[in-house]
């Protein structure tokens, strides 16, 4: 029996695959295991490549996982455009569809020989059953439900679901295409321990949902009453969330006619007292990186989502990366320090969206969600949030005899200034991004100057004593320890346990909060470490260069980064683990690389 | 919205201390008057209007009153006061700038104000130059010019600020000069109380780096009053036909005003929220949409 089951499929646009996987996985979460599901397409529209990846646990999960356990091609030419992406070795069980006329002997997969291969005729069998090509999908939810044992009964009540509303003959052939997937598999059994392990427990009130999803969700949760926007990969599914809900609750949402326009109108709102945000992807952060500049200036809340993908400039739209960091923290002019948060899975997207709500309120700063395309995109099963315990912070309005002589930017102890906005009487003041005095008048004084600029900076520094925006795991006191953030966190953390039991005495910082880097939390954490390794998907690693930039970082640690749509698997990170636990022992502190660029 | 005044306020009530960092006699002086005046008349108090502005000399001008100001970035005035009068539709929203913020490098903004139909005034305050750089061309310069950047003269056709606004579909379009300061006034006053977009060029000289015949002595002798020549303000061809014209003479008052105003942009989303809210779960059920199916 089996505790966690990782099935890759991929096929063309067409197949169904990603809809196959989404069904298989809404079945599983409704039987009580635990999932996660990433899809990853090719940039066509229609008919290109498409692949998902579904993780299937009895306990939760935190990454998408490493090599498969099982792989389902409906043709090798889609399947082997994902490359490292679906990664096959000698435990993974093959299935494909036989009308591809490759032996079983004969895969084309590099330099591997799965544990099994069995082709099937899947196209064959849609079609005899079902009259269509259309019912491939459903053949293949057949064959994983029987030789894998799961979740049968929920997903035929899936497919009844899906298929109910089509009519009487899809609805049949449907059932018929899945029975005969089922048949195959009993007829065909596999000499492998493949059978999935029963759930430990009903999940109760569990969610499935992905990332952009949960963000759209808990801005609105988290009091957002304005949407401003533009479509872009991978981050429109905030604005097609919120395109649908936010109206209910009295909100906005505006399809801006460009990126600029996007966060002027947030910004506008915002100016107009309501909580606002936008969200973008990486080019569309480059145009947004002006009026960022002016909110920080004149103050004023503002939640700026970086759904990141692969870049410079178009890149790869549809495939994850963590190559925005830099431009996230440094891309303003001026001495601007914004904040910048990113969550690490789907789950904590809720906690960091409502976060970077609450930073920007509470601070009157725009605050940057540095998101990522594996986590925006990918579906992950969610236990019940208790939303009593997370608290909505809002922004300091002047009380009445604050109003009596209002002073906008007064040089408050905190750096915070009580904010008005119209319609408040004897609030009136001037917003500018030019630089101005505390009342709003402009000003080209630097004595001025210097002082907002300092006043603008300090009142963030509280953030930097933030802890719980910090994960720290494993033994405090290993001389091993891993750092990573946004979606490769969860590798790290997996790679952590597996290291762990493998005997290795290694840690794992999590930092949630990028900037401004709370150099206090590092040092701690790196205190007694003399080996280890920044995780994270970015050609240069750009966070390890910021702590190399920001704290005095022990020798040994290394960068283990690489450019998106190549995973960093938890299998590679363990065994550089153990690479350096091996130095440490032999007492060599290794090297770090020379940088490049 | 409805305006109404709630009680008496004078022109006076609309300055703020701010002291103008214009030029000696320049035309932007008129413009803010003007506004004051028309201000005054429409009687909203100033902690209910905000004025919002890019960059520019002109772009100065929402601190020179004492009405909730945004003196933006360049070219972004539009996407900032539609977000502030989406969020607060009882606001009274003005929008100012110059003739480069509204139409070179913020122009692509105006199609989409104009089609949105927010009750906006756009103040254009439109002097042919770039005065606060000291002196490049701008988007209105006309073709020839010798400015800092053509010193061998413009080779380039200027836009036409009325013909486009008008072809756009705006429902108010109008043209003053502070060379009559009455006038000006009374335009901006009908442009705050037309139920839509409203677009009021300004022809506002710069002394120091603008043209010899676009000053206000000039304006004075040139200026043609759109009411004198029976102009119908219902016609959009015949407005059309007129803001032609522009840059050869010098028109002032109403080119167009639509009879029969469409709906605002607001009006639609109050209609949208009248009809989705009552079916909203609470906010802190937001993730009950998520539970599988």
């Amino acid at each position: 029996m089996r505790n966690d089951l990782i099935i890759g499929m991929a096929g063309s646009g067409g197949d169904g695959i990603v809809s196959a996987g989404e069904s298989l996985m809404s079945a599983l979460a409704r039987e009580g295991y635990y999932a996660i599901m990433s899809k990853s397409f090719g940039s066509q529209i229609r008919g290109g490549e498409s692949s998902c990846r579904l993780r299937i646990s009895t306990d939760p999960v935190l990454s998408p996982g490493g090599t498969l356990d099982v792989a389902v091609a409906l043709n090798w030419e889609d399947f082997m455009r994902f490359g490292s992406e679906l990664p096959v070795d000698g435990r993974t069980v093959v299935i494909y569809d036989s009308n591809t006329k490759v032996q079983p002997d004969k895969l084309p997969l590099t330099e591997v020989r799965p544990a099994v291969a069995i082709p099937v005729p899947i196209q064959e069998t849609a079609r005899q059953h079902a009259g269509t090509d259309k019912a491939k999908n459903t053949v293949v939810l057949g064959l994983l439900a029987g030789w894998f044992k799961l979740a049968e009964e929920n997903v035929l009540a899936g497919i009844r679901r899906k298929f109910g509303k089509k009519g009487e003959q899809v609805l049949r052939g449907n059932e018929r295409a899945f029975a005969a997937g089922l048949e195959f598999a009993a007829a065909h059994p596999v000499d492998l321990d493949v059978v999935m392990a029963a759930p430990k427990a009903a999940n109760g009130k569990i969610l499935l949902l992905d990332g952009n999803e949960m963000c759209a969700a808990a801005a609105i949760f988290a009091g957002c009453d304005f949407f401003g926007g533009y479509p872009i990969t991978p981050s429109t599914e905030i604005m097609h969330f919120l395109s649908k809900e936010l109206w209910k609750h009295g909100g906005t949402v505006l399809q801006a006619e460009d990126e600029i326009a996007g966060i002027g109108a947030a910004v506008g709102a915002s100016f107009a007292g309501k909580k606002a945000m936008t969200a973008t992807s990486g080019p569309g952060m480059s145009l947004k990186t002006e009026i960022l500049g002016l909110a920080t200036i004149a103050e004023l809340p503002l939640v700026c989502v970086n759904v990141q993908r692969g870049g410079p400039s178009t890149g790869i739209p549809t495939k994850s990366e963590q190559s925005d960091l830099f431009q996230a923290i440094f891309s303003a002019h001026g001495d601007a320090v914004r904040p910048v948060i990113a969550p690490i899975s789907v789950h904590d997207t809720f906690r960091m969206t409502v976060e970077a709500f609450n930073i920007a309120e509470a601070y009157q700063t725009p605050v940057i969600l540095l998101s990522d395309q594996e986590i925006a995109q990918r579906k992950e099963t969610v236990p019940a949030i208790n939303t009593a315990n997370v608290h909505v912070v809002n922004r300091r309005l002047p009380t009445r005899s604050e109003l009596d002589n209002y002073v906008r930017f007064r040089v408050t102890d905190s750096g915070v200034s009580p904010i008005s906005h119209p319609g408040m009487k004897g609030g009136n003041y001037l917003a500018s991004g030019i630089e101005h005095n505390e009342k709003g008048a402009p000003t080209a004084k630097g004595d001025v100057h210097a002082r907002m600029n300092e006043k603008r900076i300090r009142k963030l520094i509280p953030l930097k004593h933030r802890r719980d925006l910090f994960v720290i795991e494993g033994d405090s006191h290993a001389p091993l320890a891993m750092v990573s953030w946004g979606s490769l966190a969860g590798v790290a953390s997996e790679a952590l346990e597996r290291a762990r039991k493998a005997g290795m005495r290694v840690k794992l910082l999590i930092p949630k909060l990028l900037y401004p880097v709370s150099e206090e939390i590092y040092r701690d954490f790196f205190r007694e470490v003399k080996a280890g390794l920044i995780i994270e998907q970015s050609y240069q690693g750009q966070l390890y260069r910021v702590l190399r930039m920001y704290v005095d970082l022990p020798r040994g640690v290394q960068s283990l980064a690489r450019s998106g749509s190549n995973p960093i698997l938890v299998e590679e990170v363990v065994s550089r683990l153990q690479q350096l636990t091996l130095d440490l022992q032999r007492g060599r502190v290794p090297e770090p690389e020379p940088m490049l660029g | 919205m409805s305006i109404v005044a709630e009680h008496e306020y004078q022109a006076k009530d609309y300055k703020s201390d701010l002291k103008p960092i214009w030029c000696p006699s320049c035309g932007d002086f008129g413009v803010v008057s003007a506004i004051y005046k028309a201000l005054a008349r429409i009687g909203r108090p100033p902690h209910e209007i905000a004025f919002v502005s890019g960059i520019g000399c002109s772009s100065r001008i929402p601190g020179y009153t004492t009405a909730y100001g945004f003196n933006s970035v360049h070219g972004r005035a539009l996407p900032i006061a539609q977000g502030i009068k989406l969020a607060n539709p009882d606001l009274l929203v003005l929008v100012a700038g110059g003739d480069g913020d509204g139409f070179s490098i913020g122009g692509g903004h105006v199609p989409h104000a104009i089609r949105r139909n927010l009750d906006l005034t756009y103040i254009l305050m439109d002097n042919q130059i770039y005065g606060l750089t000291k002196g490049q061309l701008s988007p209105t310069s006309p073709r020839g010019l010798k400015t800092g950047s053509s010193f061998h003269g413009s080779l380039e056709e200027p836009v036409n600020p009325l013909l486009y606004v008008l072809s756009y579909g705006a429902g108010f379009v109008a043209q003053g000069t502070p060379a009559d300061m009455s006038g000006l006034a009374d335009v901006i006053e009908e442009g705050i109380r037309y139920p839509g977009f409203a677009f009021i060029n300004v022809q506002s000289p710069c002394v120091t780096y603008g043209q010899e015949e676009q000053q206000l002595r000039v304006h004075k002798q040139k200026m043609q009053s759109l009411k004198d020549l029976a102009h119908d303000t219902t016609d959009r061809l015949k407005a059309m036909a007129l803001a032609q014209e522009y840059g050869i003479k010098l028109y002032t008052g109403v080119f167009y005003r639509n009879p029969e105003p469409a709906a605002t942009f607001e009006t639609a989303v109050r209609e949208l929220h009248d009809r989705l809210v009552p079916e909203a779960r609470l906010r802190v059920d937001i993730l009950d949409t998520f539970r599988p199916q």
